[in-house]
């Protein structure tokens, strides 16, 4: 099929280790912890302590007070890391058709205002209920937002597949321009769930990091390690088809090469290797990638016993022998899961990746597990040529979504 | 504070404009008011107040000036007409 290519010609970020792209890679590059002790309530009696924060993040410095008013802090993040993108892309939006502008993100709804919206209704009735309630509650509100304050009339939508989202999002915003319905998506995720309630639960099912020094709480494939690192922020890209950015002389970053999704159908919460690998090899397919042309491997990372495990079983199902001479890392190292938006924010760091020829390591990695046996960039940065960059999110119930990431070149 | 003075102050802290370009005159277009701001404003007015703004009503009242008249009207006929003490 002779589809369009899509390429990535604006990224922005705001994480754990800064407020925009320079601070994500300054700190991703030299293996700085983003992790530290939970401030948003009194941990006193939970048994986590440690998350992975943005710090000094003023919302009025990036939109209007209205704005930063009915939204919830999800939309601040992913306005700032959208702002950050669309000035990098060049993306001039009075010189665009508004309409084959689109917005597809992904997000997890803030249950703090779903918990003070119905103290509310409870305390004065429904004749005095919340007004801004729904657009803080609401999934589409990222989008929307972004839409809203771009003028970008296209395709505006959100995706949800939990762990898998911000991956699933760029995925289904690559699909919207291969097929023409949009030249031009501004896509990826933001989150801000960090909250008590999703922390206890969480912590219920044995997935949280109950490490108490926080640079040595997320651990991705060492043997110590106990859990994942909640963490919040944001990743835009901007994609758009290879003829509109040549078009108008953007810069090219990289190319959105390929997507591959796949669902366990098996388990509330523990993970499938061979359908990771389904996904793995979809993606690779879609990109027309072959195996043993991926040079690095963004995993999905997150520091549980079974996800460290059960992805090193996909990857080594896929490509086999390679598996041992390709480098993987894990983000979540340093910046913990960003659930809603990991999949974006670490899309955004294998385009740094590919760009600065240098790949993050994994942090805190100090004794080999045996279940996993492969190189994962222990502890010091890499320098490495990286062409083709496979970036994996795997979601906590099964949803599965891979991207091939590419150095742009003219074919 | 009257109940002009109260009014604006709601309507600054909701739309964030400027208390300077507020006048009895002014319309939820020249301030820029959203369909959400008015409906904020309402709930605030009805807070503050204590009185209720069915929605027909709130259509209705094209300024400030007409709220503030408007609003004098519904505390009268509570028969507490004296603001927020």
């Amino acid at each position: 099929m002779n589809r369009r290519r899509v390429v990535i010609t604006g990224i922005g970020a705001v994480t754990p280790l800064g407020l925009d792209v320079k601070e994500f890679w300054a700190g991703l590059s030299t293996g700085k912890s983003g992790i530290g002790y939970i401030s948003y309530f009194d941990t006193g009696n939970y048994q986590v302590k440690v998350d992975a924060e943005v710090n000094g993040f003023n919302p009025a410095r990036y939109m209007d007070l209205k704005i930063v008013d009915r939204t919830p802090k999800a939309v601040h993040f992913a306005i700032a890391a959208a702002k950050e993108a669309v000035e990098l892309a060049r993306l001039d939006m009075t010189q665009e058709p508004a309409e084959r502008v689109g917005v597809i993100t992904s997000t997890m709804i803030e249950n703090d205002y779903i918990i003070k919206g119905f103290e509310n209704l409870q305390k004065r009735g429904p004749r005095r209920g919340d007004p801004l309630f729904i657009t803080k509650v609401s999934p589409a509100v990222v989008s929307s937002q972004i839409g809203m304050l771009l003028g970008a009339k296209g395709p505006n939508s959100s995706v949800n597949s939990l762990c898998a989202s911000g991956a699933d999002a760029m995925g289904t915003a690559l699909n919207h321009i291969r097929l023409g319905y949009a030249d031009v998506m501004i896509t990826g995720g933001a989150d801000a769930s960090l909250e008590a309630t999703a922390i206890a639960g969480l912590n219920m099912l044995g997935a949280l990091s109950r490490e108490t020094d926080p640079a040595k709480a997320s651990r991705p494939f060492d043997l110590n390690r106990n859990g994942f690192v909640y963490g919040e922020g944001a990743g835009i890209v901007i994609l758009e088809s290879y003829e509109h950015a040549q078009k108008r002389g953007a810069p090219i970053l990289a190319e959105l090469a390929g997507v591959g999704w796949s669902f366990d159908a098996y388990d509330a919460t523990a993970p499938q290797p061979e359908t990771q690998a389904v996904a793995i090899s979809v993606a690779l397919q879609d990109a027309g990638i072959k195996p043993e042309e991926v040079d690095y491997i963004n995993a999905h990372g997150t520091s549980t016993r079974l996800n460290d495990a059960c992805e090193t079983k996909a990857i080594k199902a896929i490509f086999n022998k390679n598996a041992y001479r390709i480098p993987i890392s894990s983000n979540k190292s340093m910046f913990g899961h960003i659930i809603a938006a990991a999949g974006a924010v670490e899309a955004v760091a294998s385009v740094l990746t590919i760009n600065n020829g240098i790949i993050p390591p994994t942090i805190n990695y100090e004794t080999p597990d045996p279940e996993c046996d492969l190189d994962y960039v222990p502890n010091v940065a890499r320098q490495a040529e990286v062409n083709v960059c496979l970036s994996n999110s795997f979601g906590l119930g099964g949803n599965n979504c891979c991207l091939v990431i590419k150095r742009f070149s003219e074919r | 504070m009257s109940i002009d003075e109260t009014l604006k102050d709601i309507v600054v802290r909701i739309v964030h404009c400027d208390e300077e370009v507020l006048t009895p005159t002014s319309t939820w277009q020249d301030i820029k008011a959203d369909s959400l701001d008015m409906v904020q404003v309402l709930v605030a007015v009805e807070d503050t107040f204590d009185i209720e703004v069915p929605d027909e009503d709130l259509g209705e009242l094209k300024n400030l000036g007409e709220f503030v008249k408007y609003i004098e009207t519904r505390l009268a006929e509570k028969g507490t007409a004296k603001g927020t003490a």
